[in-house]
């Protein structure tokens, strides 16, 4: 009897077990540091709201938070364009559409590392194919990573070539969802393709649009492989992630509470903005 | 209640596993931890080979620094976990101090024979560079790589010059005449240095530092936790750099990723250490000749030129048992016989004071002329400066290099004084 009601403890023992190492324990403890200096290896030295007051005084911080959102303006339109008009042409009548369906979500799958480093082979200033082939058509050579102007539009970019492929699949799935009694009420009614498209397609997918809004911001504001492997952080700064900052400030310089203190902020932030999506999603429905 | 016991036991458990800290170690056993490069490995294998057969009941074991993203991110990780080895001889110049500051490292002139040692070994310039900040040394220096200027002797004989470029003007004539664009795209394609524009700090060791230490004959970037780089020195050596950059005699390109740029003739210069002879003469193309000569300077400069000698010194972890047999290992491994072992297995110099005159040593150097240009300037060189925060230092000046050297976006004058607020707010924080 005594053994019978041990066991439901037994089983979810495993994830308590984690729980506990890899959640409780990791927040708990980045709140305790908030307030301290800690470099790892002294022993942890209490200062209050110190490290706020740094982080308030911190212009690289706001500068990696403000090329975060300069990423997010750039990625999630493009993103969500790109996708629909995919989804769109994926959900006719097409040949091998099975075959595109697949392409489109193999870069998904395949390692941010991996990706990450074939697109700085494509974006090379003198010795990369997309400069050849515009040399090769008359025009000038772009500075995808070395210009900062253009650095993070070029991250923006890849980012978008990379994960497009899962938000097709949400908008195949949205699409699919639309009944087909509306298409053919418009037609009787003599609608055209863009009528249809920005009057029924458009409004019916609202909420998979909203979901992909969410999940490209959530995704969007962890950019950290792509600029950490491609520019790590440059050129002057044009690319430091707000994530990147965190980590160089934690596992670089190994200010621990300086960095949960940035990241407890991030999260706040990131926190606010979703649920401002939120709510604007609540409205809409 | 039941679950309250359950939780609190899963968290004892959990705690107690991750926590929990045991070694049991041999008193009359020493750990030792080599770089990780096969060369070294090898080193380690004769000179503790050698230790053990004539001190049967002290043995070493040795074993290269584990594998990681890199060695000073395994050795941290070891201080804290506490599982650092007693011994390790490759940690960089620049992290002791903050080793000594949190209490990880022995302090090696309280050992018997220390100051004979380090009298024998270095000259008083290299013991005032290795004293920490409360005057005790925690580090044997070891070995150095200067960093030199590579030059492809044809090519520079080919634009007119019987010496390679010494000064800054002769750097600019000589980049000049070499830098052009061959394919007639409008980009130029061949320069005549180059030097890795990433901002990654440890990049300005390799282009701002050996410049800086050249310039100023080894001034401090760091004096007293206050920035002490925003002088004439470091205002030139921007300057030389923005310029060079500015009218493209040096790429802006990561030319890292191509084929070897020197060996294939793209580019006529390259600031380099030792390391660069074995690569050299392993994949060189037929004809190629080259050499190395001093980091260039300002045209006023009189006197030897310094340059930065990427140092890496012996420590002994205070998690050591016996740190007097460890210390006795560290005299027997940084002996002249072993010295000499460790030039001819690894081709990195000993930091020993004479080492292109020491007779002792000259059978090797015959044997390997290019190298006695690194020895000889080894008589002419720096280390990095005994404060807490560099790597910080670096990447504080590496944003500035970025926005002034690389980018023109700020003056030489505006970004030196950038840094140096940057870095005094660093050391008030």
């Amino acid at each position: 009897m005594k053994n019978k009601k041990l066991i439901p403890y037994i089983m979810v023992s495993p994830y308590i077990i984690h729980f506990m190492v890899f959640v409780a324990f990791p927040v708990t403890f980045s709140v305790i540091l908030i307030f301290h200096k800690w470099n790892i290896i002294s022993p942890m030295e209490y200062i209050g709201l110190g490290n706020f007051a740094r982080l308030f005084n911190d212009q690289f911080f706001f500068k990696s938070i403000l090329n975060t959102l300069i990423f997010l303006l750039i990625h999630i339109p493009l993103q969500i364009i790109i996708a629909l008009l995919i989804a769109e042409a994926l959900n006719r009548k097409i040949k091998f559409k099975g075959f595109f369906r697949t392409a489109y979500f193999l870069p998904v799958i395949v390692s941010g590392v991996v990706v990450t480093m074939l697109w700085q082979q494509l974006y090379g200033f003198d010795s990369g194919l997309i400069n050849r082939f515009l040399v090769s058509l008359g025009l000038g050579k772009v500075g995808w990573l070395v210009d900062p102007n253009i650095a993070m539009p070029s991250i923006a970019i890849m980012a978008t070539w990379k994960n497009v492929g899962l938000y097709i699949i949400l908008f195949l799935v949205g699409l699919q969802t639309v009944p087909p009694q509306y298409y053919e009420a418009a037609d009787i009614d003599g609608a055209n393709y863009f009528q249809k498209f920005f009057r029924i397609t458009l409004p019916s997918i609202n909420p998979t649009i909203f979901m992909v809004v969410i999940l490209s911001t959530i995704g969007g504001f962890s950019l950290f492989i792509e600029p950490y492997i491609m520019t790590g952080g440059g050129p002057l700064s044009s690319t430091l992630s707000a994530v990147l900052y965190i980590y160089k400030q934690g596992f670089f310089y190994y200010h621990m509470g300086y960095a949960a203190t940035l990241g407890f902020f991030f999260a706040v932030l990131i926190l606010s903005v979703v649920v401002i999506q939120r709510k604007f999603i609540e409205k809409e429905k | 209640m039941r679950i309250k016991k359950f939780f609190l036991l899963s968290s004892i458990i959990v705690l107690s596993i991750s926590c929990s800290e045991k070694r049991n170690r041999d008193i009359d056993a020493v750990i030792y931890w080599s770089s990780n490069n096969t060369e070294e490995i090898e080193f380690a294998k004769v000179v503790v080979n050698s230790w053990n057969k004539n001190n049967s009941g002290r043995q070493v074991s040795y074993q290269p620094v584990p594998e990681g993203q890199s060695s000073e991110e395994i050795i941290l990780a070891a201080v804290v976990g506490k599982t650092t080895p007693d011994i390790y001889s490759n940690m960089w110049q620049g992290d002791v101090e903050s080793y000594a500051d949190a209490g990880a490292l022995v302090a090696l002139d309280t050992l018997d024979g220390f100051w004979n040692l380090i009298n024998e070994r270095c000259d008083s310039a290299v013991i005032k560079e290795v004293t920490s900040a409360d005057g005790h040394i925690y580090q044997i220096p070891w070995k150095i790589n200067p960093i030199m200027l590579l030059y492809n002797k044809k090519i520079i004989q080919s634009i007119g010059f019987d010496n390679p470029p010494s000064t800054y003007r002769q750097f600019f004539q000589g980049g000049s005449k070499f830098s052009k664009d061959k394919n007639g795209d409008g980009y130029v394609d061949q320069w005549f240095g180059y030097s890795e524009v990433i901002v990654t700090w440890w990049q300005r060791l390799f282009d701002f530092y050996p410049l800086y230490i050249a310039a100023s004959n080894g001034a401090p970037l760091v004096e007293k936790n206050r920035a002490a780089f925003n002088n004439k020195y470091a205002l030139e050596v921007f300057k030389f750099l923005q310029n060079l950059y500015r009218k493209r005699y040096f790429a802006k390109e990561r030319l890292s990723q191509r084929q070897d740029v020197f060996l294939s003739g793209v580019i006529a210069t390259r600031f380099t250490g030792p390391w660069e002879i074995s690569h050299a003469e392993k994949f060189k193309p037929e004809g190629l000749e080259y050499s190395f000569t001093h980091m260039p300077v300002p045209d006023y400069h009189n006197g030897p030129v310094y340059t930065y000698c990427d140092p890496k010194n012996i420590v002994i972890f205070k998690t050591c048992p016996n740190p007097d047999l460890a210390w006795r290992f560290v005299k027997f491994m940084v002996s002249r016989e072993n010295d000499l072992k460790f030039l001819r297995i690894t081709n990195q110099l000993p930091r020993r004071k004479n080492l292109a005159g020491d007779f002792f040593f000259s059978e090797y150097f015959k044997s390997n002329p290019k190298m006695i240009l690194f020895a000889e300037q080894a008589e002419y060189v720096k280390g990095t400066d005994q404060a807490l925060y560099l790597k910080e230092v670096f990447d504080l000046i590496s944003q500035e290099y970025e926005a002034s050297v690389i980018y023109g976006e700020k003056s030489p004058e505006e970004a030196l004084s950038d840094a140096e607020k940057a870095v005094n707010l660093l050391y008030l924080q």
